[in-house]
């Protein structure tokens, strides 16, 4: 009783539902017997949002002290997972889904040091976490990369090389082909990766990368578009693959409801039109990540406004580059945009 | 010094009696009174001196750099050379730091302004306080000349730092501030000498990368720093005809003169030749700052060929004439048929 005063309420320092309690203020049933089956089906998109700011670097690198891995919970069974810009300055997105057989992590970040860029360790404790929480002992994790060639995307994965329970979607082309049973449709036919009444479809879409995919969530409504489509300068690998990828992409986004585009990478700031230049380890300004469904139509219209010519073409969420250097500058302004100037922080 | 050291530092001179400030204050006066024997800069010349095997050149990851934020080289008892930290700024500039018997001359201050966040005072002034030292000097009596190799702000960033420092002279941010620095009245022909005490720097004007540029001859080591108007990386030629010109004076001053190392203020090129990309942070093969007398003389001789706008290699640097809006060196390395 001495313990009932001292701690009207419950002791703190505590955990939620001690063995033999009988009455909790936790919102987890007690004495789980079984793990949670989540229901994954819902009327349009699942509830959730990326309510934090994104760390955006700092004016000295060397200076920085914010978290390595940022992670920002959309809601309670998808995280999207950021690379601190002054790790790398790609400064890369990476998503970890769950469903109620397993779960998937699409891309690995730029750093292959986990001194640098503890990506496992940060995926291995949501993961666990998770797992408590679903009362599950078991998460088999599958990787996947938005393309297994681009080295902002694919350094990560050798931290993951010996877990346990992890298939790692293969990177050479064919065999990732053969992996999602792509093997004689790449690219007209979709794969996918099932996570237990969560299925996600793989889309291929070669253009920025010969080995390009996209990955589609009908839980949450998200296309993963990768490097394929991110508020940033997307360099064209080969304009012909790019425009039918996109040409897909559209047509796929018309059967099914897409609420965001979710690229690799920011690189936009939030005035239109203006990007942050290769390298940039400080970037204030940036635009948000989550694009509308709509960017597919207008990257589309642009992309074969490019194709055939080596140009770059400004567009206010993305630029294209097209046949030209990634550092390539442009005096052509888009018109009916206005032409704003973020101010300088130095 | 962090702030806790800075607040015991300051209650341990607090202690001190005061008769023993006074006493010890009263030997430095004392001692500053007899001038030393002046240094000897006029002989056996030129002065030797050493460049590091390898200049600090960024890390992979930015925040995890362990170097210091400024690589202070002597390259030899009275020159320094400063390179800022690739974390600290991409840019990365060299900054040598010439000492004479009656002044110091500090050229270049890197790219970042606030001294919380790149102590570049701090540096300069341990520096100075370390040559004292050395050679039984009074860093106050010694004159801080705080100038820069032209007007871009990868070059004057930290100028302000040096604001309240007593004895202390710095380069206005205007062209004709600067002009008026050295006292010149023919921009850009005319030669002017500054006299460190004892040690002989010449100064003349070498537009091109930008109108307001100089290049600096130390009498001492015979070092000729170029700026950014010639360095090994991507020369951004932004005035052909004043760029071609600048370059006939420093070859009719290198035929004149003798000259050790042509230095620039930055390094964008691998020891192989390969471009490092406009912003990167980490250079780990990089090229040595130095270049020799022959190589620019070929890149003089390249340049007597170069008729359009266009990016040429001359073996050495890249002369980037009138590119730097439109055309870069990199290619996307994704490109696939």
């Amino acid at each position: 009783m001495a313990t009932g005063r001292a701690y009207p309420n419950g002791n703190p320092a505590l955990g939620y539902n001690p063995p033999g309690v009988r009455n909790t203020d936790s919102a987890l049933p007690l004495h789980r017997g079984k793990p949670v089956v989540h229901d994954y089906a819902c009327d349009g998109p699942a509830p959730g949002n990326l309510a934090f700011r994104w760390t955006y670097g700092s004016n000295v690198a060397a200076k920085n002290r914010d978290p390595r891995v940022q992670v920002v919970q959309y809601n309670e069974d998808t995280f999207v997972l950021r690379q601190n810009v002054c790790v790398h300055w790609e400064a890369p997105f990476t998503y970890l889904l769950f469903g109620n057989k397993g779960a998937l992590l699409i891309d690995s970040g730029a750093t292959a040091n986990p001194a640098h860029y503890p990506l496992r360790e940060t995926v291995d404790a949501i993961i666990a976490r998770w797992a408590r929480m679903r009362g599950r002992s078991k998460v088999p994790l599958t990787i996947a990369l938005t393309s297994g060639e681009d080295v902002a995307q694919n350094q990560g994965l050798v931290q993951f090389a010996d877990r346990p329970g992890t298939t790692i979607v293969p990177r050479p082309l064919e065999l990732m082909k053969r992996f999602y049973g792509l093997g004689g449709t790449w690219p007209a036919a979709n794969g996918r990766i099932e996570l237990g009444d969560r299925t996600i479809a793989v889309i291929p879409t070669p253009g920025t990368h010969k080995d390009g995919v996209t990955f589609y969530d009908p839980y949450c409504d998200f296309l993963f578009t990768g490097d394929l489509l991110f508020p940033g300068k997307i360099n064209i690998g080969n304009d012909r693959d790019f425009v039918a990828s996109l040409d897909r992409l559209k047509a796929f986004a018309g059967a099914q409801s897409v609420k965001w585009v979710l690229g690799g990478h920011i690189e936009m700031m939030f005035v239109p039109g203006k990007y942050y230049p290769r390298f940039d380890t400080y970037k204030p300004y940036e635009r948000i990540l989550e694009m509308g469904p709509a960017v597919i139509d207008e990257a589309l219209q642009y992309a074969r406004e490019v194709q055939g010519k080596d140009m770059m073409l400004i567009r206010p969420d993305f630029v294209l580059f097209n046949g030209v250097s990634p550092d390539q500058r442009t005096k052509v302004w888009p018109e009916g945009v206005p032409n704003i100037n973020a101010p300088r922080p130095f | 010094m962090d702030r806790r050291a800075f607040l015991s530092y300051n209650a341990a001179v607090a202690a001190i009696p005061l008769t023993s400030v006074g006493l010890t204050g009263l030997a430095d006066a004392a001692a500053a009174a007899v001038r030393p024997t002046p240094i000897d800069f006029k002989s056996n010349l030129p002065a030797q001196g050493t460049f590091p095997a390898r200049w600090i050149c960024g890390s992979p990851s930015c925040m995890d750099n362990t170097d210091p934020p400024v690589h202070v080289h002597w390259y030899n008892a009275h020159t320094a050379i400063l390179r800022q930290n690739k974390a600290y700024s991409y840019e990365a500039p060299f900054a040598p730091l010439y000492f004479g018997n009656d002044r110091v001359l500090l050229l270049d201050e890197g790219f970042v302004q606030l001294r919380n966040d790149w102590d570049l005072r701090g540096v300069v002034d341990q520096c100075i306080e370390d040559w004292c030292k050395r050679n039984d000097r009074d860093p106050a009596s010694l004159e801080l000349l705080v100038a820069f190799s032209h007007l871009h702000d990868d070059h004057y960033a930290a100028t302000n730092q040096f604001a309240d420092r007593p004895n202390t002279r710095y380069m206005g941010l205007t062209h004709e501030e600067m002009v008026g620095f050295w006292g010149m009245t023919n921009y850009p022909e005319e030669r002017v000498t500054l006299d460190l005490g004892g040690r002989e720097v010449l100064i003349w004007g070498s537009p091109g990368h930008v109108i307001s540029e100089f290049a600096y001859y130390d009498s001492y080591t015979q070092i000729l720093y170029t700026g950014d108007m010639f360095y090994r990386g991507r020369c951004y030629i932004s005035f052909w005809e004043p760029w071609f010109d600048s370059m006939k004076r420093l070859i009719a001053f290198c035929d004149t003169h003798p000259v050790t190392h042509v230095m620039g203020c930055h390094v964008e090129i691998s020891k192989d030749g390969q471009d490092y990309a406009y912003g990167m942070t980490y250079q780990p093969d990089e090229a040595p700052v130095q270049m020799t007398v022959q190589q620019l003389r070929e890149a003089y001789a390249h340049a007597q060929k170069i008729t359009k706008p266009g990016i040429y290699f001359t073996g050495t640097v890249f002369l980037c004439n009138q590119t730097r809006g439109t055309t870069t060196i990199d290619k996307n390395p994704y490109r696939y048929s």
